[in-house]
């Protein structure tokens, strides 16, 4: 044994019975601890939620404008497709882990190299579903808008994007599911979102309750998210409603 | 992949080519589009100021700093720390004890491994973080060759970081070093005390540590080359240590030092005299500029604490942690607390 540099004085210092508020149930390490989560419910588990809401909330809003900028550009000039499509494709091939380890060098251990990761995630899906959606619209819509005396950007927006909506909805859902998922990840370079408590948990034997509770959340967030982007589409797009029924 | 995602554009759209146009209805439309639009851009606006806020949320685990002290209008200071229970705990004592005499402090809790964090502190993200002498040597200088005692261990580290603008403050007693433990009544039975009793056992005995003991020096290459040890080996998950060794799965387990499990368990450690494990206390590595802004009352407040902190402080405030699961914040302020140091 190292013999200690820092002299000490005769008596070492006072150590407090730490142990004193903790349950039966996390020291033994059960199942589920309620108790546990109840506690550490404003310390961990909300913000780490928070901040996957977040993380996901930016990559998304910034993927979906990058991909509706490039969409609408490959919507007007073809051969922008092709080369926009073998990008986004090269992006999403890159393992998670690997993309997130190697933006630390060039752009260091931040919420930049994570949100610049998971936005490069999105731009594949976004950009083949808003394309496609636009794509779908019928030609003689577009000669019926044409006939009306619209300009490109009046039929865009009054004619195109409003019946492109569907399929737009559908690549944001896909986006904001995959992010979901993507994001626990971030732990590993920057200290946000569900990958954090769900890293201390497994490091600790694993620590059940953490586990599940951060785990739990995760789904149900991917859950509930999924669920408002169906309903947000509905009211978005009333007429699909009333073709159904 | 790639059909799923045209499946799932085109059906939706192929609903609407059924429908009847109607243009009123599609501009309201597209003014509703606008609007999606411009919460999601808003959304991505404000999220920067909300995720710095809910960064700084998680990252300042302790409270504003006392009214009166020595570090009152000193210039806020960033400590960080790496990402594993033990680093969370030095960094929110570092911080509190600091807090208490005055000063700014953000803690910035898991900043990334050995080299990142040493990378955000010669960069000036952080102003100091708390690190392991032996650490240093090996991880961030590069050193191959084990230094002789911790004296050295610290001489030699305080060399290397004095060359890059950084001060070494005083070593906390505690190190955290892997260490070989086995069951009493294993070790009684065979009369273990230190690692070179297991030679006598040869390859009977069953030796559990992570995979990456069997080529690291600080491993199975060292203990055979300086005790003639030579044991069973199996690689077992940091996490699974003291279960393997309680278990019976092995005879004789690698652990650390500061393990909360020592204090709560039984267990019989057996001795290194040839140190092939290395040393690795701890002190705050701290750019030298910031230790002059500071003036000395903070280098006093951190070396005050790092001298509390022996191997029984640090094994009953890692229990805490890794088997009570409170957090590394409450367990550091019971501990200043009881010291007087809050």
């Amino acid at each position: 044994m190292a013999a200690p540099i820092v002299q000490l004085g005769v008596t070492g210092p006072v150590i407090p019975n730490y142990g004193a508020g903790s349950s039966s149930c996390v020291v033994h390490n059960h199942f589920f601890c309620a108790d546990w989560v109840g506690h550490n419910w404003g310390p961990v588990l909300w913000p780490a939620l928070r901040g996957h809401v977040v993380l996901t909330l930016v990559a998304v809003a910034i993927g979906f404008v990058i991909s509706m900028t490039l969409a609408l550009a490959a919507h007007r000039y073809r051969l922008l497709e092709q080369p926009t499509i073998l990008v986004t494709t090269f992006l999403y091939t890159i393992p998670s882990l690997a993309l997130f380890e190697l933006l630390v060098a060039p752009v260091g251990a931040n919420v930049y190299s994570a949100e610049i990761a998971l936005v490069s995630y999105t731009l594949l899906i976004l950009f083949r579903n808003i394309l496609a959606g636009l794509r779908e619209v019928p030609a003689e819509v577009m000669d019926a808008a044409d006939g009306m005396g619209m300009t490109r950007t009046q039929s865009l927006l009054r004619v195109e994007l409003p019946l492109a909506l569907p399929a737009i909805v559908a690549g944001i859902r896909i986006a904001v599911v995959t992010t979901i998922a993507l994001a626990t990840i971030v732990y590993t370079i920057y200290d946000a979102g569900l990958g954090v408590p769900i890293h201390t948990a497994l490091g600790e034997g694993p620590f059940k309750t953490e586990l599940i509770a951060a785990g739990g959340l995760t789904v149900l967030l991917a859950l509930v998210a999924d669920g408002t982007l169906v309903l947000v589409q509905r009211l978005l797009t009333p007429w699909a409603q009333v073709q159904r029924s | 992949m790639k059909f799923n995602w045209e499946q799932e554009a085109t059906m939706p759209s192929s609903t609407c080519r059924r429908r009847d146009h109607h243009q009123h209805r599609a501009s309201g439309l597209s003014a509703l589009l606008v609007v999606v639009l411009s919460i999601a851009l808003a959304a991505c606006g404000s999220s920067k100021s909300s995720s710095s806020s809910s960064a700084a949320s998680t990252s300042v685990s302790t409270p504003a700093p006392a009214a009166s002290g020595p570090g009152v209008g000193k210039p806020a200071v960033t400590i960080g720390d790496k990402n594993f229970s033990e680093e969370n705990l030095l960094g929110a004592l570092y911080a509190q004890a600091l807090q208490a005499k005055g000063y700014k402090v953000t803690l910035k809790d898991n900043v990334g491994s050995s080299e990142i964090v040493y990378k955000a502190l010669t960069a000036g993200q952080i102003d100091l973080y708390p690190e392991y002498t032996g650490v240093l040597l090996s991880a961030i200088a590069g050193q191959t060759r084990n230094p002789a005692s911790a004296a050295g261990a610290y001489q030699q580290a305080q060399t290397f970081v004095q060359a890059h603008g950084l001060t070494l403050l005083k070593v906390t007693p505690f190190f955290d070093s892997n260490v070989l433990a086995t069951l009493p009544s294993y070790a009684s039975q065979h009369g273990l005390k230190s690692i070179a009793d297991l030679k006598a056992l040869g390859r009977s005995v069953k030796l559990g540590a992570p995979p990456e003991f069997a080529t690291r020096f600080e491993g199975l290459p060292g203990i055979k080359q300086e005790y003639g040890v030579d044991p069973t080996f199996l690689p077992i998950a940091i996490e699974l240590s003291y279960k393997a060794l309680e278990g019976g799965q092995v005879n004789v387990q690698n652990v650390f030092t500061t393990d909360g499990q020592l204090v709560r368990g039984k267990f019989t450690l057996l001795a290194d005299p040839k140190h092939v494990f290395g040393f690795q206390n701890v002190a705050p590595v701290v750019r030298r500029s910031v230790l002059a802004a500071e003036g000395p009352a903070f280098a006093e407040t951190l070396n005050k604490v790092s001298s509390l902190l022996t191997i029984k402080a640090i094994q009953e405030m890692n229990a805490a942690v890794s088997i009570d699961k409170q957090t590394a914040s409450s367990v550091a302020r019971q501990f200043l607390h009881a010291n007087g140091l809050v």
